[in-house]
């Protein structure tokens, strides 16, 4: 009965090799045949030969004009996605500024409603006078506090702001 | 995302790569740090792009386009892998995006002229001035240089990204496999075919001076798929 006949090589597997692309175990079966068969040894030869004359082809340099232009070209892109954003950017500035703004305006709201109520206002003791004032010509005709006393228990005055009302 | 790995552990491993800390200080409104890591990668982006396209002027305004999707995506990026994968990821995007759009433009410009002279295929067009004056002799660098690019022509799109990020970026099938959104088993079927395309088409060249017998198709089936 015939011995079952080793695997064959194949090109691909050959390529690998030399990519350094196959397992350990792959590598020492290749190498066993390269060490025995001279005609996987001249293949594998080839194949090594024409990756090699690959850099026989020309490595092209990138100038510094080429690095100024796409650096040009970036700026351009990232002036216009600028552009593109400040409508957004212009939105939100108003919307902030106009919270502070809203803000300052009910600060100095406040700040003019607790003043009223806290400050010794002379306009408002002026207000709270008038009713004396309106009369003080009448008030000083008459020197005796204490029947000034007696009319305002009488709510004469009253009926003098009322009729005058 | 390579189902060889997690996304826990891809995380972890991306934290220790130190130009996932420069992007995150982009996203945090850092130009110094975005400056440093256009230094640092667009040397390396127009290298692949200008293989990948065949132009130096139209790598050199796809690399601005794929450093100006860096900075737009800067907001929403996350240390899901390392950076070299995610710019490796755009590149590719931004590549593929402007080579279909060349190829629909050639479409429309080529309808109506199909009986065209010449063969469409490069290599074989410079095979046929230069072979009858090349026997087997030494050649030289500028004439490789010139033969390996047109064999790289040769292979599609993907394979010739694939290629790129393997030979010049050094990146593996995993992380090859994420930026090109593949599995690294797809990964290592399409670089098995680029470079027996690359073989097939360079090996008979460098022994004889002579054009192989008959070039490959540059992959129909993937451009297909």
């Amino acid at each position: 009965m015939d011995a079952p006949q080793p695997p064959k090589i194949t090109d691909e597997d050959l390529i690998a090799y030399l990519d350094g692309e196959l397992e350990d175990a792959a590598c020492r079966w290749i190498e066993k045949l390269l060490m025995t068969d001279p005609a996987i040894r001249r293949r594998l030869q080839e194949l090594e030969r024409t990756w090699e004359l690959l850099e026989k082809l020309d490595e092209p340099v990138a100038d510094d004009r080429l690095t100024r232009s796409t650096l040009e070209m970036v700026a351009v892109e990232a002036a216009r996605e600028v552009q593109e954003t400040s409508p957004l950017q212009g939105r939100r500035f108003w919307v902030r500024w106009l919270l502070v703004l809203g803000s300052l305006l009910a600060a100095a709201g406040l700040g003019v409603a607790v003043g009223w109520f806290l400050t010794d206002d002379p306009d408002r003791q002026l207000l709270e006078d008038l009713p004396l004032l309106e009369n003080l010509d009448c008030y000083r005709q008459i020197d005796d506090f204490q029947f000034l006393k007696g009319l305002q228990e009488r709510m004469l005055f009253q009926e003098d702001q009322s009729d005058e009302g | 995302m390579s189902p060889l790995i997690s996304k826990s552990s891809a995380r972890r491993h991306a934290m220790v790569d130190p130009d996932v800390h420069l992007m995150l200080r982009v996203r945090d409104g850092d130009a110094e740090a975005f400056t440093e890591l256009m230094r640092r990668y667009q040397g390396r982006v127009l290298l692949v792009l200008e293989h990948l396209v065949g132009s130096r002027d139209w790598a050199e305004d796809l690399t601005q386009e794929v450093f100006l999707r860096v900075y737009r995506a800067r907001k929403t990026y996350t240390a899901d892998a390392k950076f070299v994968t995610w710019l490796f990821t755009i590149t590719n995007h931004v590549a593929s995006n402007a080579l279909r759009t060349k190829a629909r433009r050639r479409e429309v410009r080529l309808r109506g002229a199909a009986n065209s002279s010449g063969s469409g295929r490069p290599l074989e067009r410079f095979l046929q001035c230069s072979s009858g004056q090349i026997p087997a002799r030494q050649l030289d660098k500028t004439e490789m240089r010139d033969i390996v690019r047109l064999a790289m022509e040769t292979l599609n799109e993907r394979q010739r990204m694939a290629v790129l990020l393997n030979k010049f970026e050094g990146m593996s099938y995993a992380d090859i496999a994420q930026a090109m959104e593949m599995t690294p088993q797809a990964v290592k079927s399409l670089l098995s075919r680029a470079r027996l395309n690359l073989r097939q088409m360079l090996i008979p060249y460098l022994e004889t001076g002579r054009p192989p017998e008959a070039p490959p198709s540059v992959g129909a089936e993937e451009l297909a798929s």
